[in-house]
């Protein structure tokens, strides 16, 4: 017996076969099992490549549904964090006034240059000036 | 124009899907149908989302020149098969580098018959057979590998596809042909 060709088994597997393909297959189980394979992997093949779609679909809505609302509420955050920011250094420049208790740095350097011009001589020849003193 | 997908709502792809209501309505029931086309087609999630996005942008700039000689889903496949070309031929030297890197045999092998009372092993040989018509396809001509996936993805008959694609119907079983050919021998069958 001939078996069905590669063009006749294509036309049984887009569903249109030839009066003659149709009663081999009537009468060759092994035509008939090697159609149903072959019309079995195509259709699970359309059910993997839907079923697929539609997770990567739902994947696509995920990736691209939470950035968005985890970018919103960052971005809430961060104003709420930037205007306390903002408040506790308006409140600290109106309540902290430098100066008011302590000296101020100006002020310390005057000191020390006036103690700096009071002696009788530089710090460095003091040791001579008590020798001198001793004699 | 207002496009109609009520009447395919019921189950018909007329020609005379004419008149619509709302082009919300009709993107929420073509889009998965164009994505999932286009996802197949270039096996790339972005790039599909982008050819689908175009799609419908296409078909709302266009839907006063939509003639009603096809049907609904038909047009739209004629706007995305041109789109996915364009593509292809856009990113030609990075496409096969980019599909190799989303989509693998596995991926969507795994997705297929789960919900069906199969042994591990038939589950098996059930996703081999799944990877290995995702491999051949991969390989085809790129009109081969549309009016493949038109086929037996999208469950279009010959002259839909001929439509959709702008060959003729012995154009269009010729490549079938080929394409069943090759994926049957990848199966493991005699060319």
């Amino acid at each position: 017996m001939t078996h069905l060709c590669s063009e006749q088994l294509s036309d049984c597997a887009l569903g249109e076969p030839s009066p003659a393909a149709r009663r081999h297959l009537e009468d060759c189980p092994a035509c008939r099992a090697e159609l149903g394979n072959f019309r079995e992997a195509l259709g699970a093949f359309r059910g993997a490549v839907h079923c697929w779609s539609e997770n990567q679909a739902q994947a696509a809505l995920a990736v691209h549904g939470s950035p968005s609302e985890s970018r919103s509420w960052i971005a809430s955050h961060q104003l709420a964090l930037a205007l306390l920011l903002a408040a506790v250094c308006i409140l600290t420049s109106i309540l902290w006034r430098p100066g008011a208790n302590a000296p101020s740095s100006d002020a310390v350097l005057l000191n020390q240059v006036d103690a700096q011009v009071s002696r009788a001589v530089p710090r460095s020849m003091e040791p001579l000036t008590k020798l001198v003193a001793q004699e | 124009m207002h496009l109609s997908a009520t009447s395919e709502l019921e189950g018909a792809d007329q020609p005379n899907v004419a008149v619509a209501q709302d082009f919300e309505a009709l993107v929420r029931l073509y889009r998965p149908k164009v994505f999932r086309f286009a996802l197949a087609s270039l096996r790339d999630l972005d790039a599909a989302e982008t050819v689908t996005q175009d799609c419908f942008l296409r078909a709302y700039h266009a839907r006063d020149r939509f003639r009603q000689d096809c049907g609904m889903q038909t047009w739209l496949m004629q706007i995305a098969v041109n789109l996915i070309r364009d593509q292809i031929r856009n990113r030609r030297f990075q496409f096969w580098r980019r599909a190799s890197l989303t989509a693998q045999p596995a991926d969507v092998a795994g997705h297929g018959m789960a919900d069906r009372a199969l042994s591990p092993e038939a589950q098996t040989i059930i996703n081999e057979r799944v990877a290995a018509i995702w491999v051949a396809a991969g390989k085809l001509p790129e009109r081969q590998r549309t009016v493949f996936l038109l086929r037996f993805v999208e469950d279009m008959d010959l002259l839909e596809i001929a439509r959709a694609t702008g060959m003729k119907e012995g154009t269009v079983k010729t490549h079938l042909f080929r394409a069943l050919r090759a994926v049957r021998v990848r199966l493991g069958g005699t060319a």
